[in-house]
């Protein structure tokens, strides 16, 4: 994974600020450049639609979530009920759309929470060294040394409120360490700038040339790491409501597929409470990891001239056929 | 009066583990000093340690031992934010690489008002007014347009006028200007210097230049110090010192930019490990005697205001 | 050798690079003969380097040859088969880049690196191509046992010296050494230039020297090609750039270096900065930037600014492109 590499340049997603015309729309450089590469412009679409069904979910839905009619149980999708039904009855395409709005606030949610943390952590402590660095990064390595799946379940377990909020502390906590390490790295990389050394010379204080200078030049870095936690909590979320740790009040790909997997639908050869959920959560992570493929190309230049570079000397001592 | 004065300044930088600790001499005993409206050339090869001097006066490295006096105080033993803040104010530092020492996604506005700011030079209500002033001062024009741009629309030279223009905005007494023109092309090498030479007769600063191009240095240097693996070999007026030039490693420098041929072959003037005693050049020095090896040499004035670290062209009494 | 020293080695006539629609290289002619050193000077962006590059045929895309030919011992370069072109490099001409230092494997032994690029061009058991190896770094003045050594244990000095032995490895008509030497102390950089050219002397290989930096090249080269924006402005022979040059920026240039001898006069340079290839200025590219077009002279300011000036022969082997000589 390419955005781990933490000394790659932010250059082209962070400099051209300026926004740039598209027809008669103006749209903010960084949308503009992402909407230029294949992957990320596939994955900006997937996602966009997904969020849009969430947002519009109560005019789509034809039924309340949880409503149940034991005499439409079981019901394979038809024009009436798109998705077919539960064994109770409840209408799946509502359930997936419904559902739609908690998994992806959760996994937003969380991944904000992380992305933060990890941010004014990690950065931080790149930037200040000696004992802060000392001990932001042996808080660090602790969280990453423990276990996150059997914590989450423990957490999750014991933890009696599990309502969303829960879920969102938990998921964070587990993942900040991960991406702190990833923006230390590269805040490692940066701090020994010109630019850096210069406003340090210029006689800013600390916490201007951390959010100010610094920050500025790894959105991008930012950007990936937010999304990348987004999919990995939305995928732990749906994991551990599937194992029957989540709220099972709520309503969620996760908590559709737990109910799926209860009543043995699958195996009764009802497959839709089964499929349609997880199809949507397929997506959804399709799109993220399209946009963050997207992100790492635009952002990281040397994903493309090392290639090249390659190809030179491989010219020249005659290695390449192409 | 000088300006600023460096005494016995030295800088080692550690490497290896816990067990193997070694230290690298970047900067050893280095001592002179700045004079107002005159420019003072630090020449050297790359590793000598002479961006590491400009680095330790602009207190971005705290130095391992030696001063650094600037107003009648040690500034290396600085430590209150406010003093600090109000040195770094007059002391200002120019980078080598115009790419690397603007910040991407900042406007050059941003660039000069920051330490306008910061150093409250102006009412904040002049800020904008300044910045312009500041940018025609180094050649950049129409101001209004130049602001508002961001590094990367910007050409090598016109970048590095940025630096010196943000150097400039605080009025500094002091210059550290660290191979300005290294990274520029040719054509506008030329440009910088003139700059450098005007801003040095408006302002009556203090400039330490630093290159490793000793044409450069007497185009606009009044006087020069040649460093060598961390040690400065030899100091004196620029015109005299290479005229005639004492050390025989000022000699050696000398003779590849005027194209004669080179007898030796070079192994770099990079800054010893744990060295032990006896001069630094002793094994590329054609002139070496046995006691070079032993003793290290002390910078001696052996002509008027010249002085070399040797013990065959400038030995002690 | 002596017999063949005036015969023209490499021929590039009316050479055009284009980098999607940025023409970077716009009609250059250029001719090296065989065993000499010919100088091609110029500010970063001018195409110098994407001159090397399409010489050598390694031009990657979206930049292409969009129009000319490049001629090596009769036989045109551009449109040979991939395969063709592998052979001829490294062969008949090699090339040292700028950063080349930095391209030699940190985790192979200098030595291994000769056996893998011989090997791709020629049937050698490694052990002669590693005798081979040691020969190479001793006539680069090195000690021969550096074969055992990895890159990270010598000085960049000495892996340019790597460097540069490897491009000679299998003899070669031609080297192109684009900026070799920028990356160096002076002292070094000195020393590698005199081991080339005491080389050259030997083995009667013609170099291309690219660099930046005309004082190096008025010592080193034979002949000196200056560019600017795309095209070349000015080509004689060292000793007469350096004594008259002709055209305002090759004046200029000379005036950019300050002497190390004699009186200390204030220079003045080349004032403004190079153009952004996109946006070429009409007419002589370089009439933004020159001291001798002014509006006062109309007729002259009118060809100035909307005529390509083309280049000249002035005097014998001496080629300028400016209207200022042509009138």
């Amino acid at each position: 994974m390419a955005q781990l590499d933490p000394t790659a340049l932010d250059l082209p997603l962070a400099a051209p600020k300026r926004s740039i015309r598209v027809g008669r729309i103006r749209v903010p450089g960084w949308l503009a450049l992402l909407l230029r590469n294949s992957k990320s412009r596939t994955g900006l679409l997937i996602v966009a639609c997904v969020v849009l069904v969430a947002i519009i979910a109560p005019l789509i839905s034809v039924a309340h979530p949880n409503d149940f009619n034991l005499l439409a149980a079981r019901q394979a999708p038809s024009w009436h009920h798109l998705f077919g039904t539960t064994d109770q009855g409840s209408d799946v395409f509502s359930q997936v759309v419904v559902g739609a709005r908690r998994s992806l606030l959760l996994g937003a949610l969380a991944g904000a929470l992380a992305t933060l943390v990890a941010a004014v952590l990690g950065i931080t402590a790149a930037y200040v060294g000696g004992i802060v660095d000392e001990v932001v990064n042996l808080l660090t390595n602790v969280f990453l040394t423990i276990p996150a799946i059997p914590l989450l379940v423990v957490a999750s377990g014991y933890l009696r409120a599990r309502g969303m909020w829960t879920m969102i502390a938990v998921i964070a906590l587990v993942l900040w360490a991960f991406e702190a390490r990833i923006l230390r790295a590269q805040a490692l990389t940066l701090k020994n700038r010109d630019f850096i050394l210069a406003a340090k010379a210029s006689g800013e204080p600390t916490w201007r040339i951390v959010f100010g200078e610094l920050m500025p030049n790894m959105i991008s870095r930012i950007a990936a790491a937010f999304v990348l936690v987004f999919y990995i909590s939305l995928l732990v979320d749906s994991g551990l409501e599937f194992l029957g740790l989540g709220d099972m009040s709520a309503t969620s790909w996760g908590v559709t597929i737990y109910w799926a997997q209860v009543n043995s639908t699958v195996l009764q050869g009802e497959w839709w409470p089964f499929m349609f959920p997880s199809l949507a959560l397929g997506l959804t992570v399709l799109g993220l990891v399209l946009v963050l493929a997207g992100i790492d190309e635009v952002s990281n230049p040397r994903l493309r001239t090392e290639h090249k570079r390659g190809r030179i000397v491989a010219l020249l001592f005659g290695k390449a056929t192409a | 009066m000088s300006t600023l004065e460096v005494r016995d300044l030295s800088k080692s930088f550690a490497i290896g583990g816990a067990l193997r600790r070694q230290h690298v001499h970047a900067v050893e005993d280095v001592s002179f000093s700045l004079q107002p409206g005159r420019i003072t050339a630090l020449v050297g090869e790359s590793g000598s340690g002479k961006s590491t001097v400009a680095r330790l006066i602009a207190r971005l490295y705290d130095p391992s031992s030696g001063s650094v006096l600037f107003d009648g105080g040690d500034i290396a033993r600085v430590r209150r934010r406010k003093e600090v803040l109000r040195y770094r104010s007059q002391v200002q530092l120019i980078f080598q690489d115009p790419f690397g020492s603007l910040n991407p996604v900042k406007t050059v506005r941003h660039h000069i008002e920051r330490p306008l700011r910061i150093h409250r030079i102006v009412p904040s209500s002049q800020i904008d007014e300044r910045v312009h002033v500041l940018l025609e001062g180094v050649g950049l024009v129409p101001p209004e347009e130049v602001a508002a741009k961001y590094p990367h629309e910007l050409s090598g030279g016109q970048r590095q006028r940025v630096a010196i223009a943000r150097a400039l905005a605080v009025e500094p007494k002091v210059v550290l200007a660290d191979e300005p023109t290294s990274m520029l092309d040719v054509s506008i090498r030329i440009g910088i210097l003139n700059l450098m030479l005007k801003l040095k007769d408006e302002h009556d600063i203090a400039f330490l230049y630093v290159t490793h191009d000793l044409a450069s240095a007497r185009y606009i240097a009044d006087d020069i110090l040649v460093m060598y693996a961390g040690q400065i070999v030899e100091r004196g007026p620029v015109e005299q010192v290479l005229a005639e030039p004492l050390h025989p490693y000022t000699r050696l420098l000398l003779a590849a930019v005027h194209g004669e041929r080179i007898a030796e072959r070079g192994s770099g003037a990079s800054a010893a490990v744990d060295p032990g005693a006896g001069c630094r050049f002793v094994t590329r020095c054609p002139l070496a005697i046995p006691v070079c090896s032993d003793v290290t040499p002390e910078l001696v004035e052996a002509r008027p205001q010249q002085a070399a670290r040797c013990h065959v062209t400038a030995p002690a009494n | 050798m002596s017999a063949v020293a005036t015969k023209t080695l490499l021929e590039v006539r009316g050479l055009e690079v284009e980098y999607g629609r940025v023409r970077a290289v716009d009609g250059i002619d250029l001719s090296i003969d065989t065993g000499e050193i010919l100088g091609l000077a110029g500010e970063s962006g001018c195409g110098k380097s994407t001159v090397a590059n399409a010489i050598m045929q390694i031009l990657r895309p979206p930049a292409r040859i969009a129009g000319g030919n490049i001629v090596f011992q009769g036989e045109d370069l551009v449109g040979k088969s991939t395969e063709e072109l592998r052979r001829f490099r490294w062969r008949n001409v090699s090339m040292v880049f700028q950063s080349a230092m930095n391209a030699l494997n940190p985790v192979m032994r200098v030595g291994d690196q000769f056996v893998d690029m011989m090997q791709a061009h020629e049937r050698v058991s490694k052990h002669r191509a590693i005798v081979r190896a040691g020969e190479l770094l001793e006539l680069v003045g090195m000690d021969k046992g550096r074969v055992r050594a990895y890159p990270h244990e010598l000085s960049g000095g000495m892996r340019q010296r790597v460097i540069i032995a490897m491009a000679l490895a299998l003899s070669p008509e031609l080297i192109i050494l684009d900026e070799p030497t920028t990356a160096l102390d002076v002292v070094v950089q000195r020393e590698i230039l005199q081991e080339v050219e005491s080389l050259k002397r030997d083995f009667g290989f013609a170099v291309l020297f690219i660099t930046h930096d005309l004082s190096l090249l008025l010592e080193f080269a034979d002949r000196i090609a200056i560019m600017y924006a795309g095209e070349i402005v000015e080509t004689a022979r060292a000793s007469t750039l350096a004594a008259e040059p002709l055209h305002p920026y090759a004046q200029g240039l000379l005036q950019s270096f300050p002497p190390l001898t004699g009186p200390r006069v204030k220079l003045t340079g080349i004032s403004g900065s190079p153009p952004d290839p996109r946006e070429q200025p009409s007419g002589c590219r370089f009439h933004p930037r020159c001291p001798h077009c002014v509006p006062g002279n109309a007729a002259l300011y009118l060809r100035q600014t909307s005529e390509r000036p083309r280049l000249r022969e002035v005097a014998p082997d001496h080629w300028v492109a400016c209207h200022l000589v042509e009138a």
